[in-house]
């Protein structure tokens, strides 16, 4: 049960991280639809280096610095050149969906490393995933770059009025949002589950995108739903813990997705929204031209 | 940038030309194929040995040929499932899921029938693709229904629909599922021959369905009333409301449309193609595969008969990119690799369309004029 719990932690950081990168990105009001695509080439890098180096620490690099740069090709399409949000997102998306099918192929298997070293017996991505909630909660409510990152997101032409360099906010939001998901791609492949596959995250990315939603926007709110979705992916693996021999492990499967499905649904209700949705960035996936 | 009296900047278009948009999607693509053949480079082979390989099989030899046909036919399919939602403004990224439930459905129907055991003759050839085209458009309908509804993120539901139905094959195909095969694990039972659509010159009937739903499509949304208010709430869905245009209406309705194209794509793979029948153990392939759809579609601009030739392209590359990574022995996703690259050409060529090099001749600057004596 305890190993249920320590794998139910390390799934929900998974999430965690891609998603705390995300709400950082949509906070300053730009929306990337790719994060799955850049945790799918966070991942690969991570692994192919890792693999190849027998270095966790030069694999962990590459991953991160992959998901930056690929987040800094989001920000030039979405902030320099003003483009289709959506469009670039889902083109990062079916890039890395491609391309680190065929690039990561030659790697397929275990990663053949001594498995990732723990701290208090979890993975330091555990502990770095809560840290990082800590630090993103206190820079955006506490912190004049916050109130920058804020404003950005909400009314954009008011706050650079006020003296925001309202484009370098948002590059530098949509770089911190690719790098968490680099890191989200390489603690998966590194730690979390250290075999490389075809599309390994098979929908991870989408269901870090949902708990931004989910969160409205708040981190520790994420942290939460995070730690929920996390254990309950865990138990879909696992169903044997909840309901032995109750429906067959295929149909468990699906029961992270549909839950999704109906959480977002409750949360965009209009009775939900007037109540507690009001923290949705107003100016979330609108270009900004000064 | 200056070069003596004139000068080249880049300057943000208005709108595109159709003659730009066409060059703009030749260009996506030979941009696409370009940057592949440099990941498909080998020593022995040089970087085109690919390429003549992969057409050579896809459209010169007759069993590749064929594979390429029924490929087209399943890829347009999807095409015509990613654009109908897409003229609404609306991104129907749940193709694989759709065309699991088309499959899911069909299979359901002869399994009901007693295809598995001597089945009575009756309406099979005509309820099996009928369902899966409900089956789809149940899909589609939900999406459409929360989206008008509740403005949920159309591409977070249907991604999360498509894994949800993929375990729901799973779940019918392995282990002993209801439809699992008896003699294989982890596919389908194989369709006995009452249950296989008749072929004409070779092809199935959806393969033709698909190409009248192409021109029809066309029609409906440059000549139809219909149309019309789809491409209205597509481009700006705050005025179509003032026009008095139901949302709910077009979102359900184009994700309806959407969905039944792709259940038909689900059946035509599945229960249509020869040599196949079945469901088989690899059936996510087909799934992904789908997504060619998304780029044909993105790359014609949202022409379905503009697409018809993308789709033939694209299913041969991807049926002769197989073959080519056996013969020069490349890693396995020549085809996923590929379509990664075309997605990335297309995002470029929708920044060329907004966007454009202006050549101009800078004026020299006036010299003063000398002033008369008087003035002064």
């Amino acid at each position: 049960m305890s190993e249920l719990l320590v794998r139910s932690l390390e799934a929900s950081t998974v999430f965690l991280l891609a998603a705390l990168g995300e709400l950082v990105n949509q906070r300053s009001g730009v929306l990337n639809v790719g994060v799955e695509g850049l945790m799918l080439f966070g991942g690969t890098a991570a692994f192919v280096v890792a693999k190849s180096s027998a270095s966790y620490a030069l694999g962990l690099g590459a991953g991160v610095a992959v998901g930056a740069l690929l987040g800094g090709v989001h920000g030039v399409f979405s902030i320099r050149l003003r483009g289709d949000q959506v469009i670039s997102g889902m083109g990062l998306w079916v890039l890395s969906f491609g391309l680190t099918t065929y690039l990561g192929s030659p790697h397929t298997g275990p990663l053949g490393l001594p498995p990732f070293p723990t701290f208090a017996g979890l993975s330091p991505f555990v502990h770095a995933g809560v840290l990082l909630v800590v630090a993103v909660w206190f820079v955006l409510s506490r912190t004049s770059l916050g109130l920058a990152i804020r404003s950005a997101g909400e009314n954009p032409a008011a706050a650079a009025a006020s003296g925001v360099n309202v484009p370098a906010v948002r590059y530098l939001c949509v770089v911190f949002g690719g790098t968490l998901a680099g890191l989200a791609g390489a603690a998966y492949t590194l730690s979390y589950n250290p075999v490389w596959n075809y599309n390994f995250l098979m929908g991870w990315g989408f269901v870090s995108l949902a708990l931004v939603f989910f969160s409205m926007w708040n981190p520790w709110i994420l942290l939460g739903g995070s730690v929920l979705f996390g254990a309950m992916w865990q138990l879909s693996l696992n169903p044997e813990y909840v309901l032995p021999g109750v429906l067959s492990r295929y149909v468990w499967r699906t029961v992270p997705f549909l839950v999704t499905v109906v959480t977002l649904t409750v949360i965009s209700t209009p009775w939900f929204r007037t109540r507690w949705g009001l923290a949705k960035p107003q100016a979330l996936g609108v270009p900004y031209s000064d | 940038m200056r070069f003596g009296a004139w000068e080249l900047s880049v300057e943000r278009a208005e709108g595109a030309s159709p003659a730009r948009v066409a060059v703009g999607a030749l260009v996506a693509v030979a941009l696409a194929l370009l940057l592949a053949s440099a990941l498909f480079w080998t020593p022995e082979a040089g970087p085109w040995a690919a390429y003549r390989i992969a057409f050579g099989y896809a459209f010169a030899n007759p069993s590749g040929l064929g594979a390429t046909v029924h490929r087209a036919a399943y890829l347009l399919l999807c095409t015509l499932a990613f654009l109908v939602p897409l003229r609404g403004g609306l991104w129907n990224i749940g193709l694989p899921g759709q065309v699991y439930a088309g499959a899911l459905a069909a299979f359901g129907v002869a399994f009901w029938a007693g295809a598995r055991e001597a089945a009575a003759p009756g309406p099979w050839l005509l309820l099996m693709p009928l369902a899966a085209a409900l089956a789809g458009s149940a899909v589609g309908a939900l999406v459409g229904l929360l989206r008008a509804k509740l403005d949920l993120n159309e591409i977070l539901v249907t991604m999360m629909l498509n894994s949800v139905l993929f375990w729901l094959v799973a779940d019918f195909i392995k282990e002993g599922g209801a439809l699992m095969s008896a003699t294989a694990e982890g596919e389908s039972f194989t369709l006995p021959q009452d249950f296989r659509p008749p072929l004409l010159l070779g092809l199935p009937p959806t393969a033709f369905l698909a190409l009248a739903a192409s021109v029809a499509s066309d029609f409906v949304f440059s000549r139809t009333a219909a149309g019309y208010r789809v491409r209205t709430y597509g481009l700006n869905p705050q005025a179509a409301r003032y026009a008095g245009i139901d949302p709910l209406r077009v979102s359900v309705g184009v994700f309806v449309a959407g969905g039944a194209f792709a259940g038909l794509a689900g059946y035509h793979y599945f229960t249509a193609v020869p040599g196949l029948y079945k469901i088989p153990t690899n059936y996510g392939y087909y799934g992904d595969l789908s997504f060619y759809g998304m780029i044909c579609a993105l790359i014609a601009r949202g022409s379905a008969v503009g697409a018809v030739p993308m789709a033939l392209m694209f299913a041969g590359l991807s049926v002769g990119g197989r073959f080519a990574q056996g013969a020069l022995r490349l890693p396995f996703g020549v085809d996923y690799a590929i379509l990664g690259l075309l997605m990335t050409t297309f995002v470029l060529s929708h920044l060329v369309d907004r966007y454009g090099f202006r050549w101009r001749r800078i004026s020299p600057p006036r010299a003063a004029r000398p002033q008369p004596e008087e003035a002064r």
